[in-house]
């Protein structure tokens, strides 16, 4: 589709770019400085509400830079809701200066946009660019405490790692390049079915994996996740564990469905032959999963504890890609759903606590259960939903994930390297509830309340941990109706 | 006489990276850099695209290396002579580099590349900018907020307050 | 001499000594001058690419300038946070940068 036709199909877009342009613009202005938070949540919503027109729709934007499809659109529903949530919350932190705040709120906005870009890109350029595009207000973001020595520590190996990561990822896109003589997935895909020499398909696929594996944290390049995790402010961090990892999953479905696959497309059912990327995929989830646990099992800081329980949560994800099949990507993208309320909703919970008691340690939650009874009940469901019982949603999407494997009787070891896992995990979860509601405190109690705002997102959030175990029905429906890459 | 010129040139970028990576003092790494970039302009010569020769020469060595030369000198007290930068883990990065060098050598020696005749063409300049205005106007146009994101973040970074 | 193997065989040098570059230095700007050879091997393979591919369109050439456009927008980046960090550590070590551990 020419460029000027794909206008209309691009608003969504185009209303994040001009609220980013509004924000820094009017941050100039002094009489207009306190506009610009009620701007970006506005714009987010505006572009929700476009969104939502639109769906269904399946095209090829930009003479085949983009593709509109259902699948793009079910992952930009998810980066709409959490950086609304994150913007909201952000404002509330104490750690951030609010000097700063149209800054932040627009770099929050840039990387919306790059991971818009990232679920929907089809051509090897814009899959670089928009990696960088997420990446490099991420390096900003967590280096957004300016005196704060680990703030400093966080944001330059993020950016080491970083830049080393998509670095190695752009020669391997450079190979691809060299392979087939175009840029766009889809003449790629047809070249590549008739190489021979396996070593000239895993090679730049190895080094691909290494671009994509940063950004969901897949071991062996999840080094900078412990330290940004904990280095950065933590809206930053919860933004970080949720959204970029969704984006990072969006891409990595869309590129090795489609070139990685025989069929090259998202039904297919066969890896290229001779190209065995599922069992790589496999021992890597394994031991993703298990290396996020027993990082998480030695922590006392609770929100060192939350990041490392995110990498093995990425372990648990990567399982059900080690299957190729139309039913595993639907495990994937609801089980990212869930993810997104339970992990949220932790967070803000640790960043209440840290704001009003100033409790970073497990031992500084004790007895919290009679200073907010309804928090601390909020965020013992959350913590069951992500060890994964029932009754709540972490279980739904647990399930579906272990469905897979039994489904296509494969990777048998896998499964049960995932069930011992989730037991660890229920270690660590519980230890903070059994801090919250077992151990008793001393002396005068007061009620501490949290601030509106933070109070209802937490409640509102660890309440779908609820409604998602009782009508997951809808919510598999509309995925499965959404699992469709455009093609051609 | 081509021939030799262009041996020249990739002797030189190889030599100057080697002691990029290898030398002890960082000042004598910055100007080094500066060579290899200089000489990959002349290997972009060789292979007839002036637009990007020129490109490298304005921004790579005009800029970025400036900026690292900035980094380089912001970073080290004037005081001590020769600025030094240690290295460790020599054996393992040794190594990696060695072995995925093989690999890439296996790689380049044994795949089909997309071969074709090559196309003459006066200058590039023109079909870069024909490319860049229909087919890749989407990834213009995003790199422009990319290299917004980078301004506000630097400008950010380091200010004062 | 003047084959596409010779180009790439350059590139994949290059290659290798920007990941020996980034593996062994401690000095974040000496990773930084790494990390930079990496994105010129890059560049290299694709200008090389597209002169003997036949291409009719020069998509090597455009991809190019994009990274060469990246490449220093993270350049500027990288500096800007190594010289806050500077600022407040006093030195650019990365060992020296161990206050979180892991």
């Amino acid at each position: 589709m020419s460029n000027l036709s794909s206008l209309s199909f691009y608003i969504p877009e185009l209303i994040i770019i001009i609220a980013i342009l509004l924000v820094i613009v009017l941050d100039v202005i002094p009489v207009c400085k306190k506009y610009t938070f009620p701007l970006s949540l506005g714009a987010i919503l505006l572009a929700s509400v476009f969104l939502w027109q639109s769906y269904g729709e399946s095209h090829g934007l930009f003479m085949g830079m983009i593709s509109i499809d259902p699948f793009s659109h079910f992952f930009k529903m998810i980066f709409l809701l959490s950086t609304f949530s994150i913007i909201l919350i952000s404002r509330y932190e104490k750690q951030l200066d609010s000097n700063y705040s149209a800054e932040y709120n627009a770099l929050l906005l840039i990387v919306l946009l790059g991971m818009f870009l990232m679920s929907s890109s089809i051509n090897l350029i814009m899959i670089y660019l928009s990696i960088e595009l997420v990446s490099i207000p991420s390096y900003i973001l967590a280096g957004m405490l300016k005196n704060d020595k680990e703030s400093n520590e966080a944001s330059l190996k993020y950016v080491i790692f970083g830049s080393f990561a998509s670095g190695l990822m752009l020669f391997g896109l450079s190979i691809l390049y060299g392979i087939t003589g175009s840029t766009d997935i889809g003449v790629v895909t047809a070249a590549l079915q008739a190489i021979e020499y396996p070593l000239s398909i895993y090679f730049p696929l190895i080094l691909i994996l290494v671009g994509f594996g940063y950004k969901i944290s897949m071991v062996p390049f999840h080094f900078w996740t412990p330290d940004v995790y904990e280095g950065a402010p933590t809206p930053i961090t919860a933004f970080l564990s949720v959204a970029p990892k969704a984006a990072g999953f969006a891409i990595l479905i869309r590129v090795f469905y489609t070139m990685f696959t025989l069929e090259g497309s998202v039904s297919a059912t066969l890896p290229l032959t001779n190209i065995n990327w599922p069992t790589l995929i496999a021992v890597a989830s394994a031991v993703t999963m298990t290396l996020g646990n027993l990082l998480a099992v030695q922590q006392e800081d609770v929100k060192r504890l939350l990041a490392y329980s995110t990498i093995s949560h990425v372990g648990f994800m990567l399982m059900a890609f080690a299957i190729i099949s139309p039913d595993a990507v639907r495990a994937i993208m609801l089980y990212l759903f869930i993810y997104l309320f339970m992990n949220l909703s932790a967070f803000y919970m640790a960043i209440f606590a840290s704001n009003k008691l100033n409790a970073h340690h497990i031992n500084d939650w004790d007895g919290l259960s009679r200073k907010n009874p309804v928090l601390c009940a909020f965020m013992a469901l959350t913590l069951i939903s992500l060890t994964g019982l029932p009754p709540t949603a972490g279980f739904v999407g647990k399930f579906y994930i272990f469905a897979e494997l039994f489904k296509h009787q494969q990777f048998y070891w896998l499964a049960v390297v995932a069930i011992l896992n989730s037991v660890v995990s229920l270690y660590y979860y519980f230890k903070i509830i059994k801090s919250m509601y077992l151990v008793d405190v001393e002396g005068e109690v007061n009620k501490i309340e949290a601030h509106p705002v933070v109070n209802w997102s937490i409640i509102l959030f660890s309440a779908q941990n609820i409604l998602f175990f009782i009508y997951w029905e809808p919510l598999i429906g509309f995925i499965e109706k959404s699992i469709n890459l455009w093609s051609g | 006489m081509a021939e030799n010129l262009f041996i020249i040139i990739a002797a030189l970028v190889i030599a100057s990276a080697f002691w990029v990576v290898f030398s002890p003092n960082l000042i004598h790494s910055a100007v080094s850099l500066i060579f290899t970039l200089f000489s990959t302009a002349g290997l972009y010569i060789f292979l007839y695209a002036d637009f990007i020769a020129a490109t490298q020469v304005v921004i790579y060595v005009g800029g970025i290396l400036v900026l690292i030369i900035f980094g380089v000198m912001l970073t080290n007290s004037i005081d001590t002579p020769s600025i030094a930068a240690s290295s460790k883990n020599q054996f393992i990065g040794g190594m990696g580099a060695l072995t995925i060098f093989v690999i890439q050598v296996a790689v380049i020696f044994n795949t089909p590349w997309h071969i074709g005749t090559e196309q003459s063409r006066d200058s590039t300049v023109a079909s870069i900018g024909n490319l860049l205005l229909n087919e890749y106007l989407l990834p213009f146009e995003i790199i422009s907020i990319l290299l917004l994101a980078a301004l506000m973040g630097a400008a950010l970074l380091s200010r004062r307050t | 001499m003047d084959s596409l193997q010779s180009y790439l065989i350059i590139a994949a040098i290059l290659f290798s000594m920007g990941i020996y570059g980034v593996i062994t230095r401690k000095n974040a700007v000496a990773i930084l001058m790494g990390i930079e050879l990496i994105l010129n091997s890059a560049n290299i393979n694709f200008i090389a690419f597209n002169r003997f591919g036949g291409m009719e369109n020069l998509d090597g050439h455009v991809f190019s300038i994009f990274v060469i456009v990246l490449a220093a927008a993270e350049a500027a980046v990288a500096l800007a946070i190594v010289i806050n960090l500077f600022k407040n550590i006093g030195s650019v070590d990365v060992d020296d940068a161990d206050l979180l551990q892991g």
